[in-house]
């Protein structure tokens, strides 16, 4: 029961405002492993961006993936659009 | 076949030699072009790179412990605990911190609010050990803020003076670049942080090597590598300082598990994620070769009551970012009264 509070909050990001979909503290010390340069929660993929080095890492089940080989490579295109989407908080990072 | 064993020794060697200025390198690309740094990240690692150990097979080696470990084990327990041990010792608090690989499920387990702890990343490369930790931790019930992350040690993902602890349980003898590791290790603590890490040393398991070792000339009529090298005791303050850690410190603890057979052993060492994951690894072991192997090991080292001893060496270190309430060395050539003339004045006082 208390598992599943758990994930409902961690998806529906009320306990992370600041990293979407993983809870603000985490969010706060994460950052991207190649650069370590802070990364940004996109919202329309549900996964954190690097924009130093322009890769995108999943999260998976509120667990963020943090593994260089796991990273996509982000199409420059895609990444402007989804930008705009998701420009606040970058700013506040 | 003895120039495998000798390839693996110039290789630990290099290991222990080159990683500084590799990692060097590497931040200067990452900053300097940051497409350059994305090399690294889709080969898993550059080109030039020395790599000894298949970081992607020991992430499905620990995949696969994640589901074949037992509810507790009495070697990570008695590790884990021993290095937690040492937060006691501390008379600071560490409220956030950060446990890395291996056996961090025990770190959590035994942790018991000690070193006053208050919110835990645990790190990890398998997805499924971590996801298996998130369970265990959903299960015990200390109030405990718990935050999970599927990251690399050799890509830490953690921010710059964000942690006030490392604990690293028996994971890190599984890195490429130990002290660059370690270095990504330093610049994540907090000034006056505390790194803490339990590797396998040199001495593991030497017992297997011998039988692996005579089974394979015996059967196969020549040896490939079976076993990782691993750092020495007399690396492991190399290691500290070169990391640029202050006032390191170093103790190894020697432990020998008892097994009914040396088949056992081997089914111990897949369930802890510690089996063989060397890139110059023979993929084929013959089961033949792996019976004779079981025989000599319980011939030449088998116990009166019939099982089977294997010596697991740990090696614990300490070290503490810099931070200048710590106490450190004067400057070399700084001193301005000299020994003799230090004597004569506490001759006159004494007189």
């Amino acid at each position: 029961m208390r598992r599943t509070a758990a994930s409902l909050l961690r998806h529906s990001g009320i306990g992370g405002g600041g990293g979407g979909g993983i809870p603000e503290a985490l969010a706060d010390a994460l950052v991207c492993p190649l650069s370590k340069k802070p990364l940004r929660y996109c919202e329309s993929s549900g996964s954190l961006v690097s924009d130093a080095v322009g890769v995108s890492f999943p999260i998976d089940d509120g667990i963020p993936c943090l593994v260089p080989k796991d990273g996509k490579l982000l199409d420059h295109d895609q990444d402007k659009s989804e930008d705009c989407g998701a420009k606040d908080s970058s700013h506040r990072q | 076949m003895a120039t495998g064993l000798a390839a693996a020794a110039a290789a630990r060697r290099r290991l222990l030699l080159l990683p500084r200025h590799l990692l060097r390198e590497s931040h200067l690309s990452f900053s300097a072009a940051p497409a350059e740094g994305l090399d690294v990240g889709d080969g898993g690692g550059g080109g030039g790179r020395v790599k000894i150990f298949d970081r992607d097979l020991k992430r499905r080696h620990r995949d696969r412990a994640a589901w074949a470990m037992g509810e507790t084990d009495a070697l990570a327990d008695a590790v884990a605990d021993n290095l937690l041990d040492r937060l006691e010792d501390c008379r600071k608090a560490f409220p956030s911190a950060l446990c890395l690989g291996g056996s961090a499920g025990a770190v959590r387990r035994l942790l018991r609010g000690r070193g006053g702890i208050e919110k835990l990343i645990m790190m990890d490369m398998s997805a499924d050990m971590v996801r298996k930790w998130r369970e265990m931790d959903n299960a015990t019930d200390d109030g405990l803020e718990t935050h999970f992350v599927v990251g690399d040690e050799e890509y830490l993902p953690i921010k710059e003076s964000s942690q006030d602890t490392i604990i690293s349980c028996l994971g890190l003898h599984w890195t490429n670049d130990l002290p660059g590791a370690m270095i990504q290790c330093r610049l994540a603590l907090k000034p006056d942080g505390l790194f803490l890490a339990a590797i396998l040393g040199g001495e593991t398991l030497k017992e297997l090597r011998i039988a692996c070792t005579i089974a394979q000339m015996e059967r196969e009529g020549g040896i490939s590598p079976r076993m990782s090298p691993l750092a020495q005791v007399r690396d492991a303050g190399n290691l500290l300082t070169r990391a640029g850690f202050t006032l390191p410190g170093v103790d190894v603890d020697r432990y020998t598990v008892k097994y009914n057979s040396a088949l056992e052993l081997v089914e111990h060492l897949r369930a802890m994620g510690e089996t063989n994951a060397l890139f110059q690894r023979n993929p084929i072991l013959k089961k033949d070769t792996a019976l004779a192997t079981a025989a000599i090991y319980q011939t030449m080292f088998g116990l009166e009551d019939g099982t089977v001893p294997a010596t697991f060496q740990v090696i614990y270190m300490t070290g503490w970012k810099e931070h200048p309430s710590q106490q450190k060395a004067k400057r070399r050539g700084s001193a301005t009264v000299s020994f003799s003339d230090l004597q004569k004045q506490f001759g006159s006082n004494q007189n």
